[in-house]
């Protein structure tokens, strides 16, 4: 009893939210403040003659009534844009949902492993350079176009580039991986007694689905559509890369108003307008979701004979079962086949990376015909990276086999010593290396790209821990300790997530011009422009993280950390002792899919960054602006052997952890 | 035509012309001409070895590669090279320089290592800038001419320190003193440069002559797969130069008039703002384009590695008149680095690194006496044609200006390009 007092006491000196109140702070200083400007800036002018050129002596509506005029310039690449971003969320779900339950019911626990991750794979290929390599195929002087001619299909030359059909394409290629992950963990978490139970009420297979599955797996789809349609809207690189001037879409726009056109009160205002839409379909989605149920029940009563002549095929099905035997095995072909298809879909693009990555020509896109290494030794001096290698696989191997040799021996040390002396080998040897190699410097040959690379393992290193710590503590604040509070924060963090990427870039932008200090002058050693990618890649991360861990915590029993109160700990020893090891799957999840979201980061990054502090994507970004080199295709495949390697080492973690594929994916989509 | 209010404005009227009658031979293409130069002095250099040779250069009129006949002219220009050292970041137009230039050699020349980043227009250029106050965090910049005086008024360049940058001397003293800069204080000349078209004869069936005629074959058989450069002053430049009317113009009607035609009868028609559209030629994506001599220059070469046939293409300067452009090297305000930028600067100037750099991009970069060094240093220069122009073909050339019509200019571009997503 007195030790329950004392535990509760200690609790209330912080306040409910008091873990909570870093990300509170970060997200006021760099998310409400520099959205908040951006809004006021939309009732300004544009004065092109001061440094911001925005000019707030006569507010007015001006802006938005140039937007909004439908017959006005404007309008219609608002009206593009939500189609284009309608029609790729419909696409996603009807190509993803057969894909999700194959995988879900038609797959031994085993392969599902296997195929999660290569569904997941291909996002962990630069976003950017994906995008461009969709233009090798689809060339209208290209290997397909070609083909199609012979085969009498198509006259002329393929004409899909520079249009929205190009667009709409490569949105859906980019945004597949994110649909069919939450639906895969909806669909996993129906009760297998649910679908049984209706099969063994008589249902056939069709009323199984409509009746129990599909409703069931709502949530996933509910998911799947926000995660896609709302980056969609945004979307700034697909249209600038593959739309040309037709397949604009209002992320390019509201950029281009922020650098090419200086208009940042008419950028402002399509900036706080693309919020407005976005937040308005959602509203409609809201509406449609809830309206749906009552709807079918309205109707469920005309549906009836419908419904009785479903059972009675389902019936007859069962009764003919003997010979009807082969359906579900056609079921399952049909399924694996579509599953295939998708997933040659999402390769295709990565395959062609790796392959012109040996391009024997001047440009990235264009196959002059010859496989050659010779953009691998532009980018990387042979000899030092051999080296480096060299010494990677020596000091590695020595510290994974020797230990066992001795284990054999003599029984020592232990598997668990094993597994730490493995991690110290890969560290020295990481240390070593970068002693050696200037921190990896010299192993590059273009010295611009090798920066740009490092620069970006930099960058999402630092945002993820900010990131990590930040999201962590009000994850575990917002499972623990909830209150009013959640609300208001639950807010904040699902406006972060649907605040399209570009309207944060753009209020960042002009915001760190504006606080100065260590966004504008180095702090010793450290660029002020590595701190602006630290600041500007920590928001969208720590917000995942923060979902992450909470989603981790809400299925955890609290019992164990009162328990460990009730023996006397401290609030910081039971957190230290108790919750963190419960959070410490969520946790390293949430680093790894947040320190892979940074480093892919192009939009905000390229707005925020400052000369001489870029990351991969922002130089390759600023590179498509004129003739791609192959050697971006050299370091992109770099980068993902680098990014897979860390996943490879992370998921064997995660393994020991004892958590299942199913688990893993469902705490990387945060439900 | 009535509508010039000016005589021809263009960059140091008279005596630009008459250099370049001077040395009009090269039109017929400096291969060529290099040839019978090489053949008379017997030397055999590339470009490569003299590359290398000038990381080892002494100090000034050291004759770095030398020549069996002694007939180079390598020693009469200034040869200068500062060490310095650290980091430099340059804010430049796409793929504007010789990856080793801003890569290794400057490393093993200066010991300075390079960082460089792309923009696309001027625009880009002074929003980011500007928007960073002189935190911006580069070292060099490129602006073309007319927005330097702009640049300098918003506080966004910084002056030479011109004791640092001897080799100044090698520049002809035509591209020195252009009216944006009179004194050079603040800028030199990088390279310069015109615009033009290209188009596929064999889908066209037909040639461009005229802008006049671009825009007609935009509105009608290359409508859909015509691309305009991402630069309004280009947009707006191509309806002035087709009609007529000095591209200078500050007046409203003029404006009205451009503003009306591009938005409603133009913008349609567009495939794509490109300011580099040789990939892409070379892709297929476009039957005619407006393009920069040295991109299109490039074109060629990639339409060839594309399996494609160059000589189905052709390319034309603009007509009846049409741009001349000079980006110039500044340093940026707050510059991280301005020793090492100054240093990278000067040593862009020595004649051998300024070839080396003209051949891979395909402009004029200015140096005096420029034949007689392509000849000895590039003898096989392709294309030479598209870099130097004939005097007949300069006079049609006009400098571009950054008046009050510059916003307005902006805002028309802008309407184009939201018009022609529609």
């Amino acid at each position: 009893m007195t030790a329950a007092v004392s535990s509760s006491k200690r609790r209330s000196r912080l306040p409910k939210f008091g873990l909570a109140l870093p990300s509170f702070v970060w997200y006021t200083m760099f998310f409400v403040v520099p959205i908040a400007i951006v809004v006021v800036y939309s009732f300004a002018a544009k004065d092109s003659t001061k440094l911001i050129p925005v000019d707030l002596s006569d507010p007015s509506l001006q802006n938005y009534r140039d937007v909004l005029d439908p017959d006005g310039v404007f309008f219609t690449t608002f009206k593009a844009t939500i189609r284009i971003a309608l029609i790729a969320t419909t696409l996603c779900v009807l190509i993803g949902f057969p894909v999700a339950y194959f995988v879900a019911f038609k797959v031994r626990e085993k392969w599902r492993a296997t195929l999660l991750a290569l569904i997941v794979v291909p996002s962990f290929t630069s976003f950017l350079i994906r995008t461009v390599a969709w233009r090798i195929p689809l060339a209208p002087n290209g290997t397909l176009s070609g083909w199609l001619q012979d085969w009498g299909i198509t006259d002329g030359p393929l004409q899909i580039l520079e249009t929205q059909t190009a667009v709409q394409l490569a949105i859906v290629y980019n945004y597949l991986g994110f649909m069919i992950l939450p639906l895969f963990v909806a669909l996993d978490r129906i009760d297998a007694g649910m679908r049984e139970a209706s099969k063994d009420l008589g249902a056939g297979r069709l009323a199984t689905f409509f009746g129990v599955t599909l409703p069931l797996s709502a949530p996933g789809i509910a998911a799947g559509a926000l995660l896609t349609y709302i980056p969609m809207c945004g979307d700034y690189v697909t249209a600038t890369v593959l739309g040309g001037a037709k397949g604009n879409m209002i992320g390019a726009m509201v950029a281009s108003q922020f650098t090419s056109a200086r208009n940042w009160p008419l950028g402002s205002a399509m900036a706080v307008l693309m919020i407005i839409a976005v937040l308005l379909t959602l509203l409609v989605g809201v509406i449609v979701v809830w309206l749906v149920p009552r709807v079918v029940r309205m109707v469920s009563p005309h549906l009836a004979p419908v419904r009785a002549r479903i059972y009675q095929r389902g019936l007859s099905a069962k009764a003919t079962k003997s010979t009807g035997r082969r359906r579900p095995e056609v079921l399952k072909v049909v399924l694996a086949v579509w599953a295939i298809l998708v997933l040659l879909f999402m390769f295709i693009p990565i395959g062609l990376v790796i392959l012109h990555s040996f391009n024997s020509g001047g440009s990235f896109s264009i196959w002059a015909g010859g496989v050659s290494t010779e953009w691998w030794g532009a980018l990387f001096r042979a000899e030092d990276t051999i080296a480096m290698l060299v010494r990677f696989a020596v000091i590695g191997v020595a510290g994974v086999v020797i230990p066992k040799v001795i284990h054999r021996a003599t029984g020592r040390p232990s598997a668990r010593a094993q597994r730490w002396i493995g991690l110290a080998a890969f560290v020295t040897a990481f240390v070593v290396n970068g002693i050696i190699t200037d921190w990896y410097r010299t192993i590059f040959r273009d010295v611009n790209i090798g920066d740009a690379m490092r620069n970006s393992f930099t960058a999402a290193f630092g945002a993820t821990v900010i990131a990590v710590i930040i999201g962590s503590l009000s994850g575990v604040a917002l499972a623990r300790r909830p209150g009013k509070w959640t609300v208001v924060f639950m807010a904040l963090v699902f406006l972060i997530l649907v605040t399209p990427e570009i309207m944060d870039a753009i209020s960042l932008a002009t915001w760190m011009e504006q606080l100065g200090g260590p966004f504008k002058n180095n702090i010793g050693p450290i660029n002020f422009g590595l701190i602006r990618l630290w600041v500007g890649q920590s928001l969208y991360a720590s917000a995942v993280v923060t979902l992450i861990v909470r989603a981790r915590l809400a299925g955890l029993d609290e019992s164990l950390e009162e328990a460990a109160g009730d023996l006397g700990a401290t609030p910081a020893t039971a957190f230290r002792q108790v919750t963190l090891p419960l959070i410490a799957p969520a946790v390293i999840a949430g680093a790894l899919l947040s320190f892979t979201l940074c480093l892919d980061n192009t939009v905000i990054s390229t707005l925020i960054s400052a000369g001489g502090v870029s990351t991969f994507p922002v130089a390759l970004l600023s590179a498509t602006r004129s003739t791609i080199k192959p050697f971006w295709g050299v370091g992109s495949v770099v980068l993902f052997m680098v990014t897979m390697a860390a996943l490879g080492f992370v998921a064997a973690v995660l393994r020991r952890s004892g958590d299942s594929s199913s688990q893993i994916a469902a705490t990387m989509t945060g439900s | 035509m009535t509508n010039r209010p000016e005589p021809l404005r263009i960059l140091a009227p008279t005596s630009f012309r008459q250099a370049l009658s001077r040395r009009s031979f090269l039109q017929l293409g400096g291969a060529a001409a290099g040839v019978a130069f090489l053949a008379a002095c017997g030397s055999s250099e590339s470009d490569d070895s003299s590359g290398s040779e000038s990381t080892t250069a002494g100090t000034s009129g050291a004759t770095s590669g030398s020549t069996a006949g002694g007939a180079s002219v390598l020693g009469n220009y200034s040869n200068v090279i500062n060490q310095s050292s650290g980091t430099l970041s340059m804010y430049t137009w796409g793929d504007y320089n010789d990856p080793e230039i801003v890569g290794a050699l400057a490393e093993a020349a200066l010991g300075v290592s390079m960082k460089v980043d792309y923009y696309g227009s001027n625009q880009d250029l002074i929003t980011k800038l500007s928007a960073a106050n002189g935190s911006s965090g580069f070292d060099i910049v490129v602006p073309t001419g007319p927005y330097v005086p702009m640049m300098i008024e918003l506080g966004l360049l910084q002056k030479f320190d011109k004791t640092l940058l001897p080799n100044i001397v090698n520049v002809d003293p035509l591209y020195l003193g252009q009216a944006w800069d009179p004194a050079n204080e603040y800028s030199v000349c990088k390279d310069w440069g015109s615009t033009g078209y290209m188009w596929n004869k064999a889908v066209l069936g037909r040639d461009i002559t005229s802008w006049a005629d671009f825009i007609a074959t935009t509105q009608n058989e290359a409508s859909g797969q015509t691309s305009v450069l991402d630069s309004p002053n280009n947009v707006t430049g191509m309806y002035f130069w087709a009609n007529g009317i000095d591209w200078t113009t500050e007046k409203t009607e003029d404006l009205d008039a451009c503003e009306k035609f591009l938005v409603d009868e133009f913008a349609q028609n567009i495939k794509a703002f490109d300011s580099y559209p040789s990939t892409k030629i070379a892709e297929g994506a476009y039957t005619s384009s407006m393009i920069w001599n040295g991109d299109a220059r490039q074109a060629f070469v990639r339409i060839e590695e594309a399996g494609g046939d160059p000589t189905e293409w052709a390319w034309a300067l603009g007509s009846p008149t049409t741009e001349l452009w000079m980006d110039n090297y500044a340093i940026a305000t707050g510059s991280p680095n301005p020793e090492a930028a100054h240093a990278w600067i000067n040593w862009v100037l020595t004649p051998e690194i300024s070839i080396k750099d003209l051949n891979y991009h395909g402009y004029h970069s200015g140096m005096k006496d420029i034949d007689k060094l392509l000849a000895e240093l590039v003898p096989d220069l392709v294309n030479g044609n598209m870099i130097f122009f004939a005097d007949d073909e300069v006079a049609t050339m006009r400098t571009g200006a950054v008046n009050t019509a510059e916003d307005r200019i902006v805002d028309i571009m802008n309407k184009v390009k939201a018009k022609a997503g529609g």
